[in-house]
């Protein structure tokens, strides 16, 4: 999968878009063959043609600017605070005693379903997603830190401490990287879930004028099914892509941590 | 065995110390109330936990004689959960059993459900909406689409990791193509199936609540909580997502008890 010659990769992304190729032929054949309705579903053509209006328009790069734009800050902060306060929960056992069951319990509320409390308290712009974007990401970092550092070995780290290493310097050096494994997984499943209520929450707030969800969430108003399929394909092609551009990076990042730590 | 340790483990936490988990809850509830008497945070945006009950208790017994109307809610979206899930679950099983079996189909799907899978069902619910229209429709096949794909995937992947010692040895017996995906495939992808279901029943159940604000016709908890929002009405929408909290919890610990009882009889099935 991952080889590094230039070949194997460049089958691989043969490989990976031949399905859509075929996909969309047969597709393209049923609209033309008048099997299935124009307004009910337009062939790929259709939709390639808007994806090309809406692109030299620049419209679709407004809309996904705008959209990366709030997945950054809230995911970020979901990042930075979801570590901190899974550092905190695995190092405390009292604090771990008391929270542990109320986050288990939060994790299972959608995100989207804070929506509608952060469009009462928040207003109905981008703070409101914003926020959701980090509520989506914060419980999955959190959790999977806590289990992560929990998981830690005991008599690693108490030969640490021995070492004489201790506060920031064992964070960092000794209980990061041995937990790595589960923060990363906390760290994917927390784009998946921002990624999920940045898109539901453009489409609920009703002052949000652009990012991917609104462009969607607006054709209905024209019943333009076009623009709505070609804004699910950005969607799911900007979800996998998030998903494996940063996957990749960390993984780099991982096995040079791996390495460092075998070559002490 | 990981899940008799957890269990333990678990009900030591809670035999000793079950207070622990409370004490906070009891302390944001008490905190809540107090500074929403005394109007220190606004009550009409963060009404006090007193009013959310009493918000919830009219809510039951509004139209009560015939049908009440909390009850009502939730069992729109209890049903839809059921139906959606059910059709999510076995149409998943079955494509990823086939996706596990022939790696040529799994090479030509693997690419359509990695790029689908991460679209939330909320953003398909405009095209469903002119597809299929308001209310139940779309609500059930966004919820069917959304339990589909981690069935597939996992199910697939379970397939897929079978020890071809076993299927050379069902084959020398004659085993035909059925016999084959139930009596063999199937079972040694129990535990990854498992998995899906788990997954699946969650991804199921966010996209029918995501769906139901903006696709409901007039019943379900999602549709109950948009409304109140859009009228203001903030101790509803509190008290909605308590629901949503509590009845999730409810599914999750009955589904996983079933599940592995279900998991342990297969093991003793398979000793025997």
């Amino acid at each position: 999968m991952n080889g590094d010659s230039g070949r194997a990769a460049a089958k691989s992304i043969v490989e990976f878009l031949f399905p859509f190729l075929v996909v969309g032929l047969l597709w393209e054949l049923a609209v033309r063959l008048h099997l299935v309705g124009m307004e009910m579903l337009p062939s790929p053509s259709v939709i390639v043609g808007k994806l090309w209006t809406l692109t030299i328009r620049g419209v679709l790069l407004h809309h996904l600017a705008s959209s990366l734009y709030r997945l950054a800050i809230g995911y970020v902060l979901a990042v930075g605070l979801g570590i901190i306060v899974g550092v905190a929960l695995a190092s405390r056992r009292l604090l771990r005693e008391m929270f542990a069951p109320v986050l288990s319990m939060l994790i299972s509320v959608p995100t989207i379903a804070w929506v509608p409390v952060l469009l009462i308290t928040m207003g109905l712009g981008d703070r409101t997603v914003i926020t959701a974007v980090f509520l989506g990401g914060f419980f999955a970092i959190t959790y999977n830190t806590m289990r992560g550092i929990e998981m830690v070995n005991q008599g690693q780290l108490n030969a640490a401490r021995i070492m004489g290493v201790s506060g920031w310097r064992l964070f960092v050096e000794v209980l990061l990287p041995a937990s790595l494994v589960s923060v990363i997984t906390g760290l994917r499943l927390g784009i998946g879930y921002s990624w999920r209520a940045l898109v539901g929450g453009e489409m609920l707030s009703a002052l949000v004028e652009w990012g991917i969800g609104k462009m969607v969430y607006q054709a209905r108003f024209w019943n333009d099914v076009a623009v709505m399929l070609m804004g699910l394909l950005i969607i799911g092609f900007s979800g996998f892509l998030l998903d494996r551009v940063l996957l990749k990076w960390l993984e780099r990042e991982t096995v040079e941590k791996w390495g460092m730590l075998a070559k002490r | 065995m990981g899940v008799s340790w957890r269990k333990h483990k678990s009900s030591r936490a809670t035999g000793s110390r079950w207070w622990l988990p409370a004490l906070p809850v009891a302390l944001f509830l008490a905190g809540w109330q107090l500074l929403a008497g005394v109007n220190l945070i606004n009550p009409s945006l963060f009404p006090p936990p007193t009013e959310i009950a009493s918000e919830l208790a009219e809510l039951y017994t509004s139209g009560l004689p015939t049908r009440s109307l909390l009850i009502g809610h939730v069992t729109a979206t209890l049903s839809r959960l059921l139906v959606a899930s059910v059709i999510g679950i076995l149409s998943g099983t079955l494509a990823g059993a086939l996706m596990g079996i022939s790696s040529r189909l799994y090479r030509f799907f693997d690419p359509l459900i990695t790029v689908l899978m991460p679209v939330p069902g909320i953003a398909m619910a405009p095209l469903f909406i002119v597809w299929l229209g308001f209310g139940d429709p779309t609500i059930i096949a966004l919820g069917s689409i959304a339990a589909f794909f981690p069935l597939a995937y996992n199910t697939a992947a379970g397939v897929r990791s079978i020890d071809p010692q076993l299927v050379r040895a069902a084959r020398m017996m004659e085993a035909g193509k059925g016999t084959l995906l139930f009596d063999v495939y199937l079972p040694w992808a129990a535990g990854y199936v498992l998995v899906g279901v788990k997954l699946g029943l969650a991804r199921c159940w966010r996209t029918i609540i995501a769906v139901e604000f903006i696709a409901a016709a007039s019943w379900g908890l999602g549709y109950m909580i948009w409304d109140a929002a859009e009228y203001l009405r903030a101790g509803v929408v509190y008290g909605g997502i308590f629901l949503l909290i509590i009845i999730y919890f409810v599914i999750e610990k009955g589904l996983v008890n079933t599940l592995e009882k279900f998991t342990v009889e297969r093991w003793g099935m398979v000793q025997r």
